[in-house]
């Protein structure tokens, strides 16, 4: 028995792999080797909906599509992170949270001058 | 009259919102022990806001009775018996009374939201991550794509340990090693939860100079405690000068401009305490940090639970300003 989360993963590697919005049928046999039953493909779909990474539109049988690309994802988990208001967010912990410009060269000096 | 302790947790109120931390937050011996700072910042902070409630609550209620204690139970018993006062209440104990109780669901209101806040945030970052990255079996660090060096974690039941590939590119192994036992040590000490009330404490009150101030103090000796914490697991005599080494790599590779005071920030500081050690705070440096902190904590709580059943004031007022730290402090 697969976890939820590997195949939440499968399903969202699927749907970013497309150009095209898709149904849970065809999502079915593009992981056939994995067995799913239809409503196991639609239980994930909806937990990824709930999250806010599928959308789907109203044709019928629905289909479904990524909501944003995986570089899109992984650009704005990035800026949050780092930027002005991950302090107000306590994201904590960023090992560098921020340098100046003029900080870097700093930096550099001081560990050329301490050998 | 104002009862004396009103006046001394006023007055401690005071010290607390504006002096205390001015002098903390400049004081060098602070990257000499962050723990002992952190724990003195965390001790500020909660006798700052429990002597601004006590003295407002000690003024509002001091008509109905000798101790906080004895006269809240004459004030509900007043709501529901109508039994009078000891002594006549007049407006201001009113307005005391009612500053009081909004200040006091304010600080603890802000608190509980920004916890709530934060929670749900780490779950959304925690529920992409687990969508973009495919976990490596017995490894709790996870590699993001991205070509801007950076490294954090997701604290709580399940921590979470990310860097980016930018980073992972930009360091040489033992760099990277330094960088992973950076972020554990966060991990590992809860930092986030130190860090915690000082976030929600500066949304609450942004018109307090020292709520940031203290903010950003807490931010930075969080960062070289982790940095002194990583260095007990890292190998090597010149394991300090790695650590040093991917502080500035990762600072150089395109980390995000934030504005920074010129003169160096934090950054500055973790390197030249890395490259060069500042000698140790002695011995009882420590035990005398905890020991103000829980007197500290303990001095506003003695003062508001007692405030009227002094017979010699002078003696009184030697005993609570020793329980408020103050005389402590100059031991």
């Amino acid at each position: 028995m697969e976890s939820l989360g590997e195949l939440e993963r499968a399903v969202m590697d699927q749907l970013w792999s497309r150009t095209a919005p898709v149904s849970a049928a065809e999502l079915r046999d593009a992981l056939a080797d994995r067995g799913l039953a239809l409503t196991t493909v639609h239980t994930v779909l909806t937990r990824l909906e709930g999250k806010g990474f599928v959308a789907h539109d109203e044709a019928r049988p629905r289909r479904f599509a990524a909501r944003a690309t995986r570089e899109e994802h992984a650009a704005g988990l990035m800026h949050e992170v780092l930027g002005q208001a991950a302090d107000r967010q306590a994201v904590l912990a960023r090992f560098i949270g921020s340098a100046s410009p003029g900080e870097a060269d700093m930096l550099r000096a001081l560990l050329a001058d301490n050998p | 009259m104002l009862p004396l302790s009103a006046l001394l947790l006023g007055l401690l109120a005071f010290a607390l919102a504006w002096p205390v931390p001015v002098v903390l937050g400049r004081a060098a011996w602070t990257r000499r022990d962050p723990l002992a700072a952190l724990v003195c910042w965390q001790a500020v902070g909660l006798a700052g806001g429990l002597s601004i409630i006590g003295a407002l609550l000690v003024h509002g209620l001091s008509p109905w009775g000798g101790s906080l204690p004895e006269a809240w139970w004459a004030w509900l018993r007043h709501w529901f018996t109508g039994a009078q006062p000891a002594d006549p209440v007049r407006g201001d104990h009113w307005v005391a009374q009612t500053l009081a109780a909004v200040l006091a669901l304010e600080l603890v209101g802000v608190l509980v939201l920004s916890l709530v806040r934060t929670a749900r945030t780490r779950a959304r970052h925690r529920a992409l991550l687990e969508l973009l990255v495919d976990p490596v079996p017995g490894v709790d660090a996870r590699v993001l794509e991205s070509p801007v060096p950076a490294a954090f974690c997701i604290p709580g039941a399940r921590p979470l340990l990310v860097l980016s590939s930018g980073m992972v590119a930009e360091l040489a192994p033992g760099e990277l090693a330094a960088v992973v036992a950076h972020e554990r040590a966060h991990l590992a000490e809860r930092h986030h939860l130190l860090l915690l009330p000082f976030v929600a404490w500066r949304e609450a009150l942004p018109v307090l100079p020292a709520a940031d101030r203290a903010h950003d103090a807490v931010r930075d000796l969080v960062e070289m405690r982790a940095d002194d914490v990583a260095l007990r697991s890292l190998a090597g005599a010149s394991s300090r000068r790695t650590l040093a080494k991917a502080i500035v790599a990762a600072a150089d590779g395109g980390a995000p401009r934030g504005a920074l005071a010129a003169g160096g920030g934090v950054l500055t500081t973790r390197v030249t305490r890395l490259l060069d050690p500042p000698a140790p705070l002695p011995r009882w440096a420590r035990p005398l940090a905890v020991g103000s902190a829980v007197a500290l904590g303990g001095g506003p709580t003695l003062l508001a639970g007692s405030y009227k059943h002094l017979k010699r004031p002078t003696k009184l007022l030697v005993e609570n300003l020793g329980g408020a730290g103050i005389i402590n402090k100059k031991r």
